[in-house]
């Protein structure tokens, strides 16, 4: 396989995105927000000390890293529609793996983007509402793989939306409702770590929770060496299952594609 | 020296689509059923190495279900196709290095990055050597007029702009076949002329083989010495322009001012007369009647002051093939 052509993808797709610096500064602002809001809630409900702490810092990670949630957008979804995306069977290239390569370049980019900003901007927030330091060396280093792999399990599951649109020719019904299980089951809203112990036990398992929440709860424990490989074979399992499946989805639409035309 | 080598080999080539109805009523909710359309039937042709050969038919003829079946986006339900010996659905990502492909009403370069950028990926797609590509690069920016073009995003091209970054982007691999659907649609004049004598260039000097869907007469009259006629996905005609042309043109006007009043008569009865004012047009088949016997009559006549010949126009001749096959 020819790897220098989804590398340049990445790389293109990369600076096509820095480019888009109104969109990074207005999702900071609506992120930003919602931090605010959200800490400020739990700030009621739960008062003061260690847990609000914890709490606090897992909103801000999920409000800093956001943008990971979404797929790159218009291009391939308006190709879908537009039927081009049958020429892009013209290239030599495996489309479901160049499309992923976008979506891992919006997504780090995008994050990369806006990580700095949403860190700076917890400082003029009083002390109790802002993010914890990570809670070691190691926690961080388990965090940072653990968070690339959550990437790569919301690209996956990203192209499913794709292509389910490419079967609905509709962007809006069925992303919508992803849209808004992943924002729910991945603790964007809610906290999972705030759900009671015996849901916690269901929910941490379930593919949602492989993207952001699984990093975060390394980030606030340092796991020990069997909680993390735990933990980071369920992401890899998911990780796996997702990719085998999107890959299914695509390839049955492309022979489709072959079959009825754009 | 231009070596015979077939490079698309179709015969029997043949593709149904279905397309469901959406049943009636409430059950027709639950119960679809479906219609077959026929894309193409039993098509057979061959394309040697070099040619430029046009694709004519009126929408929904076939044309770009051939393109597609050609380039292997589509695959067949029954027939042989060989595009550079490969079947192409089969081998699509083998024969896509040796194939070009610009569509005129969809746009392949990527949107909203740089042309240059687009220009890269291309290169890395379809692994060309970086000295290669630069090389390509150039010679395509300079024919096409591109150079200060480059770092511009398509989405902020004129048309014409678009369609001869298209152009450069579908060539950079230097494909042996290039397949071009309506590359001039909605282009002006000048830009047409100028893609006109590109192509020309890239035929001659290359031996780049190319297929061409256009509406545009003209287009084919510049472009292409054979075409390929489609109606209702059959092939109707497969030979020189000229010739069918010729079986055609069957009608000439010619318009004629005399310097004073005078009467036409002793013209034969196939021989259509009409008068408005002082301007007389006769319309006739040269086939019936040689132009020489009907510019005698009318040089008789009297001193002729104004005398033009018109051919038909080429619209209209193909209104009149479309309407002579029974496709309008």
């Amino acid at each position: 396989m020819n790897f220098r052509a989804y590398r340049t993808a990445f790389a293109v797709h990369a600076r096509q995105v820095s480019r888009y610096r109104g969109a990074a500064i207005g999702g900071m602002v609506t992120q930003a927000f919602f931090g605010v809001m959200l800490v400020a809630l739990y700030s009621a409900l739960a008062g003061e000390g260690e847990l609000l702490r914890q709490t606090a810092t897992y909103v801000w990670l999920q409000q800093i890293f956001f943008r990971a949630f979404f797929t790159t957008g218009g291009e391939i979804n308006e190709q879908i529609m537009s039927g081009s995306v049958c020429y892009s069977l013209l290239r030599p290239i495996d489309l479901h793996f160049w499309c992923v390569c976008r979506e891992m370049a919006a997504k780090i980019v995008g994050v990369s983007m806006r990580i700095l900003p949403m860190f700076l901007i917890q400082f003029i927030l009083p002390e109790n509402w802002r993010m914890l330091p990570p809670n070691s060396l190691v926690g961080f280093i388990q965090f940072f793989l653990s968070l690339l792999i959550g990437f790569c399990v919301i690209a996956q599951v990203n192209m499913i939306t794709a292509a389910v649109t490419m079967r609905t020719l509709d962007n809006k019904g069925f992303s919508g409702l992803i849209n808004l299980v992943m924002m729910i089951l991945s603790g964007n809203i809610i906290p999972l770590t705030l759900a009671p112990e015996r849901l916690q036990a269901i929910l941490r398992w379930q593919p949602f929770a492989q993207m952001l929440d699984a990093p975060i709860r390394m980030y606030l424990h340092t796991a020990s060496l069997g909680e993390w490989a735990l933990s980071f074979g369920v992401q890899l399992a998911w990780l796996v299952g997702l990719t085998l499946f999107s890959r299914a989805l695509w390839g049955h639409n492309i022979r489709r594609i072959e079959l009825q035309g754009g | 020296m231009q070596t015979q080598e077939n490079i698309i080999e179709v015969s029997g080539l043949t593709k149904r689509y279905r397309r469901s109805k959406g049943g009636k009523g409430f059950l027709g909710l639950f119960r679809r059923e479906t219609e077959i359309i026929e894309g193409l039937t039993d098509c057979s042709f061959s394309v040697n190495r070099g040619e430029i050969v046009g694709l004519l038919g009126p929408n929904g003829a076939g044309k770009s279900t051939t393109v597609k079946l050609l380039t292997g986006i589509l695959t067949a339900d029954s027939g042989d196709c060989r595009v550079f010996g490969l079947t192409p659905w089969l081998e699509r990502r083998k024969a896509a290095a040796h194939l070009g492909a610009v569509f005129g009403q969809r746009m392949q370069l990527w949107w909203d990055v740089p042309i240059l950028d687009s220009f890269r990926l291309l290169r890395d797609i379809y692994a060309v050597p970086e000295g290669k590509w630069k090389r390509r690069l150039d010679e395509l920016t300079d024919a096409l007029e591109l150079q200060n073009l480059l770092q511009t995003p398509i989405r902020q091209m004129s048309l014409g702009q678009r369609m001869r970054a298209e152009l450069c982007g579908s060539l950079l691999h230097e494909p042996e076949l290039l397949f071009l659907d309506e590359p001039t649609i909605g282009l002006d004049a000048v830009s047409k002329l100028r893609l006109r004598d590109f192509l020309k260039r890239e035929n001659a000097d290359r031996g780049t083989t190319i297929l061409l869907t256009t509406h545009d007469m003209s287009d084919m009259l510049a472009l292409c010495p054979r075409v390929l006629v489609l109606g209702r996905g059959r092939l109707l005609y497969d030979g020189a322009l000229d010739a069918l042309l010729r079986r055609y043109d069957t009608l000439h006007t010619l318009r004629c001012i005399f310097d004073r009043e005078t009467t036409l008569s002793g013209l034969p009865a196939s021989v259509r007369v009409q008068r408005e004012d002082e301007a007389w047009t006769l319309t006739f088949a040269p086939a019936e009647i040689p132009v020489g016997e009907v510019l005698e009559k009318i040089l008789s006549s009297g001193k002729v002051r104004e005398l033009t010949l018109k051919e038909q126009d080429s619209d209209e001749l193909v209104a009149r093939m479309y309407g002579d096959m029974k496709l309008a």
